[in-house]
C-alpha cells in the first residue's frame, strides 16, 4: 500500500513540477520584443519598410484608370471589378484596390514606426542615414494615403495595438502634411546625393518628393524653392537621358533621369495569391498583350488600356509612340504579320496598350512572369521635376524660368519649345505633363490638384471624387466612427 | 520440502486426471433447438478445445469435473461443468444486443451497458469490409454523429471527419489516437484498414479526459492484437477492381456548341464565330479524359499466442490509380506491422506495437482554375485532341489548356516512410490497482519530388514553362545579364515527429457486492517535431524527368535556385484524474477534471482546466419496471468542457519571421519584418457540451441509441480581418489571432441495431443511424459583420461567409426570381435592376428600396448552406448457407452546392442545360440568355447553387464461403470469395461530377471547383483463413 502511495505521489508530483517542460523559443527566428540589437538587425528591419514600396502597380492603375487616359481593360468586367468601378466612376466603400492601397501603406507605416519605436536602443555610424531613408518612405506612404482618402489616421513612432485601432481618429490632412514635411526635410538634411548601393533613397529623390508634396499643396513658392535648389545644385548629376524609346527598356534602368525609383526584380516567382509579396513588378505583366505570340512584347492580361482620347491628345508628338503602343500597326510593320497573334478581352479594348510598363519577351520574371517583371517604377523622373519646377515657377510668375525648365523637357522629346507665358504657360505646362508623363500613373492626381478633372474626366463629380472612399470595412473595423468621405 | 510437495502433487494430479479422462460428446444448441455449427468449446484453463461440426455435434477429451466454455459469435458464452453423463447438450441463449460490446474510452474501457458518455464504434471487420482506401472513407455512414465528407476522390486523397458538427472557424479536425499515438487526420493514409480491430468515437463532454484537444470529439482507433492460447491463425485477403468515373457532365458538343456561341456573340454585338455549325459532336474530352484504372488490396496476418504471449502480425499492399490521369495519378501503399503483447515477469505485461508504412503518391492539378477537370469541362468540342502530331491549344479561352497534354507534363511523386510504434507497460499491482507507462511514436519522413518541364500549352497560356512552341527556355534577366530557364526540379524531405509519454493508474473495487468504484490518475506528455529542407533546381538536363534531380541542375551560376527550410515544435503537458462510482449496477456517476499546459499560448494562459460530469441511470433494472418488450433500458447524461489549442504555433508572441525583401544593386537583399501580429492574451477555445442519451433494447433484439446534444463553442480561434492600421498585410503577415465568436451545434442522433442469430437458418443484421444537426454562428469578432470565405468564379464576390445567425460557411448572393420576359416587364417593374435585359435573371429586391444594387450587400441574401440537414446510414448484411450480402448506403440530405466549374469565357464550353436557355418571350424562366456581352447573369446567385443532397449506395457485396468439408481438404479453415461495388448508385438531382464535396476548410465547404470524382469500382476478391 506504501508503494501505492508513492506512486500517486509521483504522479501527482510529475505534472506540476514539469511544467517549464512547455518553455519553448521558437528556432532560428528572432522575436519582435528583442530586436534591434545590432546594426544588422536595423538594416534588415529597414529593408522590410523599402518592401511595401512594391505595391507601385496600384499607382499605375488607379492613377491612369481613374483618369482620361485608359481604361480598366483585363479578362472580363468583373476582372479586378474595382479598377473597373474607379474606371466609370462608380467606385463606393467596397473596392479591393482601395483597401490594398490602404493596407499596404499603413503595413509600410508600421514598420517603419516599429524601427522609431527603437530608435534609441543602441547607436551606429549608419543609424542616422538608415533613419532618414525611413523616414523618407514613411513620408512617401503617407502622402499616397493623403492623396487617395484626405483624413488618415496619424500614426508615428510607434506601433497602434490591438485595442488602441478602435479609438484612432483621422486627422486632418494638414497635419498629416506637416508630419510628410518633417520627415522629408530629415531625410534631406542627412542622405547624401548619391549611394553607392543602387536603388537606396538618396537626397534627390528626398528633395523630389517634398517638391512634389508642396507642389500637391499649393505652395508654389517653397516648391520652387525645393526644385530650383535640386536643379542647381544637382550633385548628383540627373540629366535627361537622350533616347526616350529605349529608357523603359529593363537594360536602361537606373539612369541618370532616376530621380526617386522603386526597384524590381525578375529574380523571385510569384503567384496572384500574394501581389505584396512580390519582388517583381506586377504592372508589366498586367498591361501586357493577352495571349499574345509574336517578336518583341510578351502576352499579359491587357491592363490598362490607353484610351483613343489619349493617343488623339498626342497628335504627332514622338512621345506617341513612347507612351503608346498601337497595336495592330505594330503588327502590320513586322516581317510576318499574319504569324502574329493576340486575344482581345473581356474587360475592354482601344487597340492600344502602354508601352512603357509593358511585358516584353526579353524582359520576364520567373513563373509565374506575368507578375515578376523586373521593370522598376520610376516614381519621379527628371522629367516630372523640371515639369513640377516649371509649374511652381509659373505659378509664382517667374515664366521664364518656368519655360527654361518646360523646354529642357520638349527639346529632349524633339519638339518646339514653347514661348507662351502666363495662364496660357500653365496650361501648357500641364498639358506638357500629360505629353511627357502619361502611362506613369500621375494623370487623375493631376487632373485632381488642378481642377481639372471634371472637364477631363466623364462622370466625376466635384467635392466627390477628389477623394476616393474610405473602405468601409476599414471603417468598421477601426469602430465605427470615422465619417465616410463626402458623397459616398 | 515444500518444492517437494508441490512436486507430489502435481504427479497426483496429473495421475489421478490421466486416470478419469474420457471422450465426451456433445451438441450445441440455439434457443430454437437448432444445432449451432463452428462453435468453439475450451476446457477452461487449458488449451484444449475445439469446434462443433455441422449438425453441432463436437467431442472432446474431458472428465467429470471439467468446465467447458462454449462460445459463439451472437450468442452469451455459458460455462458447463462435465458430469458423469457421457453426452451433453448446451443450449445457447442468443445475445444479439451490444450491451457486452468493449469500448474503449481513454485511459480505460467500458462496456456499452456502464457507459455515461456517447461513444460509437464500429468493428475493423466492418471498416474492412468496405475495401475503401482509407480509413475514414469507410466510417462514412457507419456512425451517428460523425460526417465524413471528401476531399478529393483522387488516389490518395483525403476526406474531412467531423464529429458533431462544425464548432469552429479554424481546425475541426478530431483528436485522432492509433493504440494511443496520435496520429493527423492527412496520416491516415498510412494505416490499412485491415489492421484495425475496432474504432471508438468519443463525442460527448466525456471526451475531456483529453481536455484542450478533446473539443472536435476524440477517435481511438486500435489495431489487432492476437489473443492467448490460440493457434496461430493465417489469413489472406485480396480484391482487384476496375474503377470508373461514376458520373460525366452533361457538356454541348460541338453542334450545340457552334449554335449556342453564334447566339452569345451576337447578342454581345460581336459576329458569329461559327459560319458553319454542322459540326457534329466534336471532342468529347471527358471521354478523352477519363479512364478505367485499377484497384487492388492484398494483405496478410497471423494472430495467434502462447500461454503468456499473443502476436498479431500482418504486412499489406495497396495500390489505386486515378480515373484520370492514370499512372499520373496513383497511390501505393505497402504495410507491415508487428503487434505483441507478453507477460515479461509475473504481472508485468509488455504491449508493443509496430506499424510501418511505405506510401508513394503521384498527383495531378486538382480543384478549380488550372486544375486538369476544370480544364476539361471548359474545353470547347470543335477543338481536336491533336493538331498534327501535337496537342491542341484550345487558344480561344483564356487559362484553359489541353488537359491531355496537362497530364502528359506533369510530375509529381511524394514518397512517404512512416513509423508508428508504441511500448506500454502494464503492472497489475494487486486485484484493484493497475499502473500503466507507456511510449508512443509517430515518425514521417516525406520525401516530395515535382517536376516542371519546359512545356508549351499554346499562345499566353498561364501554364506555359517555355518560351514558345520550339520549347525554348525563357530568358531572365539577372542584373543585367539574360540567363535561359530550363526544365526546373523541386525536392522536400520533411520528417514528423509526434511522440507521448504517458503513465496513468487505474483502480476498479467492489465494496459489498453493491458498491462499484472505479479512478483513474495520469500524467501525459506530447510533443511534436517537424522538420523540412527544399529546394528549386532550374536548367535539368534534357527537359527530361529521368534527370529530375537537383544535383543534376545546370543553372548558370546557381542564380535561379533556390532553397527553403522549417522546423517547428509543440508541446502539450497534462494531468487528468476520473472517478466513477457504480451502485448496484443501476446508477452510475462519473467525474473528470484535466489540467492541460499547451505551447501555443503564452505564460498567462498556458494551463487549462477541464472538468465533465456525467451519470447513467439503468431504469430497467428498477423493482417498478416492468416491461416484456423492453429488455434494457438506461438513460445518460454528461456535461463537459474540452478545449481546441489548434492554431500556428507562437502566435502569442512577435516573430521576425514577416517577408523582408527589396532589390540593391539589382539583386534581392532579405531583411526582417514582424510576420504575424502577436495577441499575448491568446487561450484556446472553449466548448461547452451538454448530452443526454437514452439507449434501450426491444425484444432481445433491438438495441436503439438516441442522443441530444448542444455544444457550444466559445472565444473561438479567429484569425479575423483587422484594421489596416495594425500594419498587419505587409508580405508575409497576418493579423492576431484572437479569441472571438461563438457556434453553436445542436443534434440528435439515433441508432438503431436488430439482428438475427441462426446458425443454420438465414441471418441478417440490419444498422440504421441518423445524424441532425443544427449550426449556427452565434457571435463574430467585433467591428466585423462577417468573415469572407470562398470567392464565386475567378476574382469573383465572395460566396460564402461566417455571420452571426447563420450556419458556418453559408452562401450569400442574390436571389432570383425567374427570368425577365420583355423590355415591358423591365420597364413597369417598381424594381429597377440596372443594366438588366430581356432574358436575364430577375434577381429579388431584399432590402426593398426599389433597386437591385450590385455595388454593395443589401440586396444579397442566405441562398443556401453547405451543411446538411441531416445525414444518414444504412448498414445491412444477410447469410445464408455459406452466401453473404451485405450493403451499405449513406445519405446526406438538404446541403446545397455551389457550382464553381464553370469558367464564364465567351469560348469556353458549358453545360448543356444552356441548350434550354431563355430565346424570346416565354421561352424560359429559370435559364438566362447568352450573351458575351456586359451582363449580372454571371454575379453569383442561386442559379448557381444547386441541392446536394444525395444516396449512395456506398458498397454492395456478395460473398460465398466454401463449406469447411471442402476447404478443409486442402488445408484451408475458411475460404469466401466474393464480388463487391463501390459507388454503384448514387441518386442526387447535383449537376456536378460527385455530391460529396468537402473541404477543409469550413468556410469553402460545398464549393465545387469540379472536384476529382470517388470512382464507382467493381471487384472480386476472396478471404483464406488457414
Amino acid at each position: 500500500m506504501k508503494k501505492l502511495y508513492i506512486i500517486i505521489l509521483a504522479l501527482t508530483m510529475s505534472l506540476v513540477s514539469c511544467d517549464q517542460w512547455l518553455d519553448i523559443e521558437p528556432e532560428f527566428v528572432q522575436d519582435a520584443e528583442n530586436f534591434f540589437n545590432t546594426e544588422e538587425d536595423f538594416q534588415r528591419a529597414v529593408i522590410g519598410v523599402y518592401d511595401l514600396m512594391q505595391t507601385n502597380y496600384l499607382q499605375v492603375w488607379i492613377g491612369e484608370i481613374a483618369s482620361d487616359n485608359s481604361i480598366a481593360g483585363g479578362e472580363s468586367v468583373n476582372d479586378t471589378q474595382g479598377l473597373h468601378e474607379i474606371d466609370g466612376m462608380r467606385h463606393g466603400g467596397v473596392n479591393n484596390e482601395l483597401r490594398d492601397v490602404m493596407r499596404f501603406n499603413y503595413a509600410g507605416i508600421a514598420r517603419a514606426n516599429f524601427i522609431f519605436e527603437n530608435e534609441n536602443k543602441i547607436d551606429f555610424p549608419s543609424k542616422e542615414r538608415l533613419m532618414a531613408e525611413i523616414s523618407f518612405i514613411r513620408a512617401y506612404f503617407y502622402f499616397t494615403l493623403v492623396n487617395y482618402f484626405g483624413d488618415v489616421p496619424l500614426i508615428v513612432d510607434r506601433r497602434a495595438s490591438i485595442n488602441e485601432v478602435f479609438q484612432i481618429n483621422r486627422t486632418p490632412k494638414a497635419q498629416v502634411y506637416e508630419q510628410i514635411e518633417r520627415d522629408l526635410d530629415r531625410a534631406i538634411r542627412v542622405l547624401n546625393w548619391t549611394n553607392p548601393e543602387v536603388g537606396r533613397i538618396t537626397k534627390g529623390a528626398a528633395m523630389a518628393l517634398k517638391g512634389k508634396v508642396l507642389l500637391y499643396q499649393q505652395k508654389f513658392a517653397e516648391a520652387a524653392q525645393v526644385l530650383d535648389e535640386l536643379i542647381t545644385t544637382n550633385q548628383a548629376g540627373y540629366a535627361l537621358v537622350a533616347d526616350m524609346r529605349s529608357m523603359w527598356l529593363v537594360a536602361n534602368q537606373n539612369s541618370s533621369e532616376d530621380v526617386f525609383t522603386i526597384q524590381h526584380s525578375g529574380l523571385q516567382g510569384g503567384d496572384y495569391g500574394c501581389l505584396v509579396c512580390l519582388q517583381g513588378n506586377p504592372a508589366p505583366g498586367f498591361h501586357g498583350i493577352r495571349n499574345y505570340v509574336g517578336p518583341f512584347y510578351g502576352d499579359g492580361n491587357s491592363y490598362n488600356l490607353p484610351t483613343q482620347n489619349l493617343y488623339d491628345f498626342f497628335g504627332n508628338d514622338p512621345r506617341r509612340e513612347v507612351t503608346i503602343l498601337d497595336l495592330d500597326a505594330f503588327i502590320a510593320a513586322q516581317p510576318n504579320p499574319s504569324e502574329i497573334s493576340y486575344m482581345i478581352g473581356g474587360g475592354g479594348h482601344t487597340g492600344y496598350y502602354n508601352n512603357k510598363y509593358i511585358k516584353r519577351d526579353f524582359e520576364r520574371g520567373l513563373p509565374d512572369d506575368d507578375l515578376t517583371s523586373p521593370l522598376n517604377y520610376r516614381a519621379i523622373r527628371y522629367a516630372d521635376v523640371l515639369l513640377m519646377a516649371a509649374e511652381a515657377f509659373a505659378q509664382i510668375g517667374n515664366d521664364a524660368r518656368a519655360r527654361t525648365e518646360l523646354n529642357k523637357v520638349r527639346q529632349r522629346a524633339g519638339v518646339p519649345d514653347i514661348t507662351s507665358s502666363g495662364n496660357q504657360l500653365l496650361e501648357d505646362i500641364y498639358r506638357e505633363r500629360r505629353l511627357e508623363l502619361s502611362g506613369e500613373g500621375y494623370r487623375f492626381w493631376d487632373l485632381v490638384r488642378t481642377g481639372k478633372a471634371a472637364e477631363a474626366i466623364s462622370g466625376f463629380q466635384v467635392g466627390k471624387h477628389e477623394l476616393f472612399p474610405i473602405p468601409q470595412v476599414e471603417i468598421d473595423l477601426a469602430g465605427g466612427r470615422w465619417s465616410q468621405n463626402p458623397g459616398y | 520440502m515444500k518444492k517437494l510437495f508441490t512436486l507430489f502433487f502435481t504427479l497426483y494430479i496429473q495421475f489421478s486426471l490421466f486416470a478419469q479422462t474420457g471422450s465426451i460428446r456433445g451438441q450445441v444448441l440455439d434457443d430454437r433447438g437448432d444445432p449451432i455449427p463452428g462453435a468453439s468449446v475450451l476446457k477452461v484453463g487449458t488449451t484444449t478445445g475445439t469446434v462443433t461440426d455441422l449438425d453441432g455435434y463436437f467431442t472432446l477429451s474431458a472428465s467429470p469435473g471439467d468446465q467447458l466454455r462454449v462460445s459463439f459469435v451472437g450468442f452469451k458464452p455459458q460455462t458447463i461443468t462435465v458430469g458423469s453423463e457421457p453426452s451433453i447438450k448446451v443450449n445457447l441463449v442468443s445475445e444479439i444486443t451490444s450491451l457486452g460490446e468493449v469500448l474503449v474510452v481513454g485511459y480505460g474501457t467500458a462496456t456499452r451497458k456502464e457507459l455515461t458518455g456517447a461513444v460509437s464504434q464500429v468493428q475493423g471487420e466492418d471498416v474492412a469490409k468496405m475495401n475503401m482506401p482509407r480509413v475514414d472513407q469507410a466510417l462514412q455512414g457507419k456512425l451517428s454523429g460523425v460526417t465524413i465528407t471528401t476531399n478529393s476522390g483522387a488516389p490518395g486523397g483525403t476526406s474531412n471527419i467531423r464529429i458533431r458538427g462544425l464548432g469552429t472557424f479554424g481546425n475541426n479536425n478530431p483528436l485522432i489516437l492509433v493504440d494511443g499515438v496520435i496520429f493527423d487526420a492527412a496520416g491516415l493514409n498510412s494505416l490499412n484498414p485491415n489492421d484495425i480491430e475496432s474504432i471508438n468515437v468519443l463525442k460527448d463532454g466525456t471526451a475531456g479526459i483529453y481536455g484542450v484537444r478533446a473539443a472536435n470529439g476524440v477517435i481511438i482507433i486500435e489495431t489487432k492484437k492476437g489473443s492467448l492460447s490460440s493457434k496461430p491463425s493465417l489469413e489472406f485477403s485480396s480484391y482487384y477492381g476496375v474503377q470508373e468515373t461514376a458520373r460525366k457532365l452533361n457538356l454541348l458538343n460541338a453542334r450545340e456548341y457552334a449554335i449556342l456561341k453564334n447566339e452569345a456573340f451576337a447578342a454581345g454585338g460581336m459576329a458569329p464565330p461559327f459560319a458553319n455549325v454542322n459540326l457534329g459532336l466534336g471532342t468529347d474530352w471527358q471521354s478523352e479524359v477519363f479512364q478505367t484504372a485499377p484497384i487492388q488490396e492484398h494483405t496478410i496476418s497471423v494472430n495467434g499466442g502462447s500461454e503468456k504471449t499473443s502476436y498479431s502480425i500482418g504486412g499489406g499492399y495497396f495500390g489505386q490509380q486515378g480515373i484520370v490521369g492514370g499512372p499520373r495519378s496513383n497511390f501505393e501503399r505497402y504495410n507491415a506491422r508487428i503487434n505483441f503483447v507478453t507477460e515479461i515477469a509475473p504481472k508485468l505485461k509488455l504491449t508493443s506495437v509496430f506499424l510501418y508504412t511505405h506510401e508513394q503518391t503521384s498527383g495531378i492539378p486538382q480543384g478549380g482554375i488550372g486544375s486538369v477537370l476544370f480544364n476539361t469541362i471548359n474545353a470547347y468540342p470543335t477543338e481536336p485532341v491533336f493538331v498534327g502530331n501535337r496537342f491542341s491549344y484550345l487558344e480561344n479561352v483564356a487559362d484553359i489548356i489541353n488537359p491531355l497534354a496537362q497530364i502528359e507534363n506533369t510530375f509529381n511523386e511524394t514518397f512517404v516512410n512512416k513509423l508508428v510504434g508504441k511500448q506500454e507497460l502494464s503492472y497489475k499491482i494487486n486485484e484493484h490497482f493497475n499502473l500503466n507507462g507507456r511510449a508512443g511514436y509517430n515518425f514521417a519522413l516525406v520525401d516530395g519530388k515535382a517536376f516542371s518541364p519546359l512545356a508549351w500549352f499554346g499562345p499566353g497560356k498561364f501554364a506555359n514553362t517555355a518560351r514558345n512552341e520550339n520549347l525554348d527556355p525563357v530568358l531572365v534577366d539577372v542584373g543585367g545579364t539574360l540567363i535561359e530557364r530550363g526544365a526546373s526540379v523541386f525536392e522536400n524531405r520533411d520528417s514528423f515527429l509526434d511522440y507521448n509519454l504517458e503513465s496513468f493508474l487505474n483502480y476498479d473495487r467492489r465494496f459489498d457486492g453493491i458498491h462499484r468504484v472505479k479512478g483513474t490518475l495520469g500524467v501525459s506528455y506530447f510533443g511534436n517535431r517537424n522538420m523540412g529542407l527544399n529546394g528549386t533546381a532550374f536548367n535539368i538536363p534534357n527537359n527530361d524527368f529521368a534527370f529530375a534531380d537537383i544535383s543534376a541542375n545546370q543553372a548558370p551560376g546557381g542564380f535561379l535556385n533556390q532553397t527553403g527550410s522549417f522546423q517547428t515544435q509543440q508541446r502539450l503537458i497534462s494531468s487528468f484524474i476520473r472517478g466513477e462510482y457504480e451502485f448496484k449496477g443501476r446508477y452510475m456517476f462519473s467525474a473528470i477534471l484535466r489540467r492541460d499546459g499547451s505551447t501555443n499560448f503564452g505564460p498567462n494562459n498556458r494551463i487549462g482546466y477541464f472538468p465533465t460530469v456525467s451519470g447513467g441511470w439503468v431504469v430497467s433494472d428498477e423493482s417498478f419496471f416492468n416491461s416484456n418488450a423492453i429488455d434494457f433500458m438506461k438513460l445518460r447524461a454528461s456535461f463537459g468542457v474540452s478545449g481546441n489549442d489548434q492554431i500556428g504555433l507562437f502566435r502569442y508572441r512577435g516573430l521576425m519571421n514577416g517577408l523582408a525583401r527589396y532589390v540593391f544593386n539589382d539583386f534581392i537583399i532579405n531583411g526582417a519584418a514582424i510576420g504575424a501580429t502577436s495577441n499575448p492574451d491568446l487561450k484556446w477555445e472553449t466548448t461547452l457540451q451538454t448530452n443526454i442519451g437514452l439507449d434501450f433494447t426491444l425484444f432481445k433484439a433491438i438495441d436503439f441509441t438516441a442522443n441530444y446534444f448542444i455544444k457550444d463553442t466559445r472565444d473561438l480561434l479567429f484569425q479575423p480581418e483587422v484594421s489596416a492600421l495594425l500594419g498587419s498585410y505587409g508580405p508575409g503577415g497576418f493579423p492576431p489571432v484572437i479569441n472571438a465568436g461563438n457556434v453553436s451545434n445542436k443534434g440528435l442522433e439515433l441508432e438503431i441495431g436488430y439482428g438475427t442469430s441462426r446458425p443454420k437458418g438465414v441471418n441478417f443484421r440490419v444498422d440504421y443511424n441518423a445524424t441532425f444537426i443544427r449550426n449556427r454562428v452565434t457571435k463574430v469578432p467585433e467591428g466585423l459583420d462577417f468573415i469572407p470565405g470562398a470567392a464565386f468564379g475567378v476574382g469573383g464576390n465572395i460566396a460564402t461567409r461566417f455571420q452571426e445567425g447563420f450556419p458556418i460557411g453559408y452562401f450569400v448572393g442574390f436571389q432570383t426570381d425567374g427570368i425577365w420576359q420583355t423590355a415591358e416587364e423591365i420597364a413597369s417593374s417598381p424594381v429597377r435592376q440596372p443594366d438588366a435585359r430581356p432574358g436575364d435573371l430577375r434577381f429579388v429586391d431584399i432590402n426593398g428600396d426599389g433597386v437591385i444594387n450590385f455595388s454593395d450587400d443589401s440586396d444579397r441574401t442566405m441562398i443556401g448552406s453547405p451543411i446538411p440537414d441531416f445525414i444518414m446510414g444504412l448498414n445491412l448484411s444477410v447469410d445464408y448457407k455459406g452466401f453473404d450480402f451485405s450493403a451499405n448506403v449513406y445519405a446526406a440530405i438538404g446541403q446545397d452546392i455551389i457550382r464553381n466549374y464553370e469558367r464564364q469565357q465567351p469560348f469556353a464550353n458549358q453545360l448543356a442545360y444552356n441548350v434550354n436557355r431563355w430565346t424570346g418571350p416565354g421561352t424560359s424562366n429559370d435559364i438566362p440568355r447568352l450573351t458575351t456581352g456586359q451582363t449580372r447573369n454571371t454575379v453569383f446567385s442561386d442559379f448557381f447553387v444547386e441541392d446536394g443532397s444525395f444516396v449512395r449506395l456506398r458498397n454492395v457485396q456478395v460473398g460465398y464461403t466454401l463449406p469447411e468439408q471442402i476447404s478443409g481438404k486442402i488445408g484451408i479453415k475458411s475460404m469466401r470469395f466474393y464480388v463487391a461495388a463501390n459507388n454503384l448508385i448514387t441518386l442526387t438531382r447535383y449537376m456536378g461530377f460527385d455530391p460529396d464535396v468537402g473541404s477543409g476548410n469550413p468556410l469553402f465547404a460545398g464549393v465545387d471547383n469540379g472536384i476529382f470524382p470517388q470512382a464507382r469500382v467493381i471487384m472480386g476478391g476472396l478471404n483464406f483463413r488457414f
